[in-house]
């Protein structure tokens, strides 16, 4: 994450953007420039410094603040320093202003071969934010509670970014074991474990792999004595369908099949830095599923770790059948105060709601209002989608209790998923959130650029912060 | 229609019988049966492991001690959840049940609602004259023998007299619920723009002025988006125009109440797309037989529009219907070619198959300019996205509105024609933008359902407005307990809850 400093005055290096209402967009006097939303401008002054206007309308939201800094971050292409002029912004929304910045100037870091020199297409990116603020104390003190989340975000979007070959539910499993340094506890369940605990249904999706699966599970103990709120992500490292093989055009998208998981770990990563007083555990479902000659076979049932008997009629709905463990097992082991599943989990959710909202699909409508509230307040929006009885009709097998999905074509099938899911949850505080859609962006935008979008992570942090930081159950 | 009257309980002494049972009150209606039947109820209730549950039924054949053909059980489910809509779907159950008995009677003192304005009886007689529905217009060779022959009902009750009182208006809303499922039924060789709107005109008999509009009016209004969807087509388009004043004679009836200023008039708007083949951009051939009922929204409309005049509602309403036939030929619209709509805005029409929203960008916006309504409803068999969201669950509900989206969830779950909300943003509405013209017709598949309102809802001129995607709906493929197999008339029964549960209450 690039570097954020609040100071008093603006720098004297370095490019300059400033945040301009209409008002102060007058005073600046860029040419054609007039502090309306969702305008930015960039010129290069007589000294050869880039002055970058980026509008904030009148009445800014923070959201228009942080997508206004995205913007000028975006205008401040191949520049090593940027100062954000945000005086005549409110400390809160000064902060805002950063984190609208860090989510911008993110950058994939790990380029698979590391050389001395960047690429020459790979221009220097900002390494050091300087935001002008009149209180830069109270902006600063704003931004710690406010950072966290953006480190969970571009921790997710990191995860996600990996290429699969590089990024197997070994390796994912690796790099979630360094979250220790953080306080977070790191637990690992391998094949043989799962399959004393009865993963049936996971078991049977990684079959067909090379790459042996795994659950992780990752405790922060916070400081209250109640039960966790728990999280609970689908890993699909990468998802070739199985012998229900996808289509070859748009497959390499796959490697974000587990960006459930991925946006899982980063609230954990995000409740750890800020010292969240609120007890979570995430247990990430990471398995691949590929083609081979041990593949699970459309048609063949498993069973899954409460017993439940599922005929797999398709094995491209991969997906619920991981959650289906996870979720079983983590009732069992944690009875916890709510269960949050987060999984890019069907296609129907990108045709129902495209690229801006995730699914929310809930049995407990105050646990939905309240996420939905957190989604808003991040930028990840999200959707009530419907969890109707009549869904379950489509879910019937005529050989075991459930199937994974519909055979048939045209059906609505994240509201099917969904109900798969509810019947592994008992009565407990549920919501699932189908972030298919939303995981990755197609182009850049003020939050972000192109590629992995970390959804999930902030929502999730800031749902804790809403929600469970107090002590009553 | 089944013929429905109410009557003081007793045990029929013929034909067969209904018995509506909730599960506390089993027990009493079983031991009161055996009286008649020599134990017979309650071995079969017991055979048949009847509980009284909600959807459950059992059938008795020739019970001993009495004259009856049949005995039905039909569970109504727990005492303290029974709802209107509950009943309805036990009438349903019941209708079902005995189809095959030529006269009937059903016993529904266990359906008494105990609510003020509401009958029990008359909801369970509403349910089974829903499910008795069947079109066999065009079944000319079916033996006598295999024809449903329910032809009378009797709902006997202890409150007859106020359900017969009250049964007119009921059966008013099944009759439009009725010619929107027989509209939507016809093929589309039959039910032509032209004929469609011949079966308006005879609405006129109910009261309601219609009015019939052909290209050349068309024209001259600039409906530019519509007539290009027509133009493939040689059956010519036609827009209808039904305007219901109900208002008037509710103030009339009061002495020395002034005249009022006429009030806005609520507006219902349908797409009616008597055949969609999808023009040039033409749909595969698998399924392409269902686009007969692309007319279901326009034909909901008629349908309410029957239902509010057949029941005399003190309200003002108009309908107006957009019909069309879109077809592929030598004269048909192109992808790319760009329309004018009657409000000046231009289209680049990427996808002729996206061909509804261009038929009430101008219906809408006319409706929006002459008769400056109260709010405007549109229904519409918008979007196959629609059936990948929602499925044949929920209509998909779009608003700009609150209130007005509010009541129409809250009358979806009062009627059982159930809403779902779904979201409208800025965000989609850019997935609109166009190269060459003021928009494009289609966004894309992601959203698409989603990005069609969007499209609309550049047509309402600031209108509270809302817009119900029956595209799931307006089709069943199984017999649901109000609903059998085929037309549902989705819509009907929706918006005239809605109108009289927040337009003439108040009135009222």
């Amino acid at each position: 994450m690039i570097a954020v400093r609040f100071r008093r005055r603006l720098p004297e290096k370095g490019a300059l953007a400033v945040l301009a209402d209409p008002d102060a967009a007058r005073s600046l006097r860029l040419p054609g420039f007039r502090g309306e939303a969702e305008e930015a401008y960039s010129h290069h002054g007589a000294d050869g410094r880039r002055v970058i206007g980026s509008g904030l309308g009148s009445n800014p939201t923070p959201k228009r603040v942080r997508e206004a800094a995205g913007r000028a971050v975006a205008l401040a292409h191949g520049e090593r320093r940027l100062a954000l002029d945000a005086r005549s912004l409110p400390a809160a929304l000064a902060a805002e202003a950063a984190v609208g910045a860090a989510l911008r100037a993110w950058r994939y870091s790990r380029a698979p071969a590391p050389r001395e020199e960047p690429p020459e297409h790979l221009p220097p990116q900002i390494e050091r934010l300087d935001v002008v603020v009149a209180d830069r104390r109270e902006a600063g003190a704003v931004w710690d509670k406010l950072r966290p989340g953006v480190a969970g975000t571009l921790y997710a979007r990191e995860l996600v970014t990996e290429p699969a070959n590089r990024l197997t539910p070994r390796t994912f499993a690796a790099r979630l074991g360094k979250l220790k340094r953080h306080g977070i506890a790191v637990e690992v369940l391998k094949p043989k474990a799962l399959r004393e605990a009865g993963f049936g249904a996971l078991l049977g999706v990684a079959r067909g792999s090379a790459e042996p699966p795994c659950v992780v599970v990752l405790r922060w103990k916070g400081k209250f004595d109640v039960p966790p709120v728990a999280f609970v992500g689908k890993g699909i490292t990468f998802d070739t369908g199985g012998l229900s093989l996808k289509p070859a055009q748009g497959m390499w998208e796959m490697r974000a099949d587990m960006a459930g998981a991925a946006a899982c770990a980063g609230a954990m990563l995000a409740l750890a830095l800020r010292r969240s007083p609120a007890p979570a555990v995430a247990v990430l479902g990471l398995a691949e599923n590929a083609i081979g000659a041990e593949a699970q076979r459309p048609g063949d049932v498993v069973s899954t770790v409460v017993g439940t008997t599922v005929e797999v009629v398709d094995t491209d709905a991969e997906g619920r059948l991981v959650l289906a463990d996870c979720l079983a097992w983590t009732l069992r082991r944690f009875s916890p105060r709510a269960v949050i599943d987060v999984a890019t989990l069907t296609g129907a959710i990108v045709t129902a709601l495209g690229h801006h909202r995730a699914g929310l699909f809930s049995t407990d409508a105050a646990l939905a209002a309240q996420i939905a509230a957190a989604g808003e307040a991040v930028d990840e929006p999200v959707w009530p989608m419907p969890l109707s009885e009549g869904y379950a009709e489509a879910l019937k097998s005529p050989i075991a209790d459930l199937r994974n999905c519909s055979p048939e074509r045209r059906q609505p099938d994240a509201c099917h998923a969904a109900a798969f899911l509810k019947h592994f949850v008992g009565a407990a505080r549920w919501a699932h959130l189908d972030i298919a859609g939303v995981e990755t962006r197609e182009e850049d935008e003020p939050l972000g650029p192109r590629g992995a979008t970390g959804f999930g992570a902030r929502l999730l942090d800031r749902l804790v912060s809403l929600r469970f930081e107090t002590e009553e159950r | 229609m089944l013929e429905i009257s109410f009557a003081k309980p007793s045990l029929p002494t013929s034909g067969a019988l209904a018995v509506l049972a909730t599960e506390e009150g089993l027990a009493a209606t079983l031991a009161e049966l055996d009286r008649a039947t020599e134990g017979v109820a309650s071995r079969a209730a017991a055979a048949a492991a009847f509980k009284g549950r909600k959807g459950q039924s059992a059938s008795i054949l020739a019970p001993a001690g009495t004259g009856l053909a049949r005995l039905v059980l039909i569970g109504l489910g727990k005492a303290a959840e029974l709802t209107p809509l509950g009943v309805e779907e036990a009438g349903g159950g019941a209708a079902a049940a005995l189809l095959h008995d030529e006269a009937a009677a059903v016993d529904a003192r266990a359906a008494a609602l105990g609510q003020a304005g509401e009958s029990g009886a008359v909801r369970a007689a509403l349910g089974a004259v829903l499910r008795a529905y069947r079109f066999d217009k065009y079944r000319t060779k079916e033996k006598p023998e295999d024809k449903p022959k329910l032809a009378r009902l009797t709902v006997m009750a202890d409150d007859h007299a106020a359900a017969k009182a009250a049964w007119p208006a009921a059966k008013a809303v099944a009759e439009g619920v009725f010619l929107a499922r027989d509209l939507a039924s016809e093929p589309a060789n039959v039910l032509t723009p032209a004929a469609m709107a011949e079966r308006c005109v005879a609405l006129r008999e109910l009261g309601l002025e219609v009015e019939v509009f052909g290209p050349k009016e068309m024209k001259k209004l600039g409906f530019g988006a519509l007539l290009g969807v027509a133009q493939g087509s040689a059956n010519e388009p036609r827009l209808v125009v039904m305007e219901w004043r109900g208002s008037a004679g509710a103030k009339g009836g009061r002495k020395g109440a002034k005249q009022a200023k006429a009030s806005k008039p609520l507006a219902f708007i349908g797409k009616g797309v008597t055949f969609d083949s999808g023009g040039i951009s033409i749909k595969p051939a698998a399924g392409m037989e269902e686009m007969k009922w692309d007319m279901a929204g326009a034909g909901a409309v008629i349908g309410l529009m029957a239902a509010l005049a057949g029941r005399k509602a003190k309200v003002d309403a108009v309908g107006l219907v957009g019909l069309v036939e879109n077809m592929p030929s030598g004269t048909a619209q192109r992808p790319g070619d760009v329309v004018t709509t009657a409000s000046g805005q231009t289209v680049e029409v990427l996808n002729t198959d996206a061909e509804g929203r261009l038929v009430l960008a101008d219906v809408m916006w006319y409706c929006k300019q002459r008769f400056d309504p109260a709010f405007m409803i549109d229904l519409a068999t918008l979007t196959g996205a629609i059936i990948i969201s929602l499925g044949h669950e929920h209509a998909g509900l779009f608003a700009n509105d609150e209130a007005l989206a509010q009541a129409i969830l809250a009358a979806g779950k009062a009627t059982g024609e159930t809403a779902w909300r779904m979201p409208l943003g800025e965000a989609y509405d850019k997935m609109l933008k166009s190269d060459i013209a003021d928009m494009k017709n289609v966004g894309g598949r992601p959203g698409g359902a989603i990005t069609a309102a969007q499209f609309l809802q550049r047509f309402v001129d600031g209108c509270a407005w809302a817009h119900l995607d029956i595209a799931g709906t307006a089709w069943t493929t199984k017999d649901k307990p109000t609903v059998p197999k085929g037309a549902t008339g989705f819509g009907v029964r929706l918006l005239d809850a809605m109108v009289a549960e927040q337009h003439e209450k108040a009135a009222g």
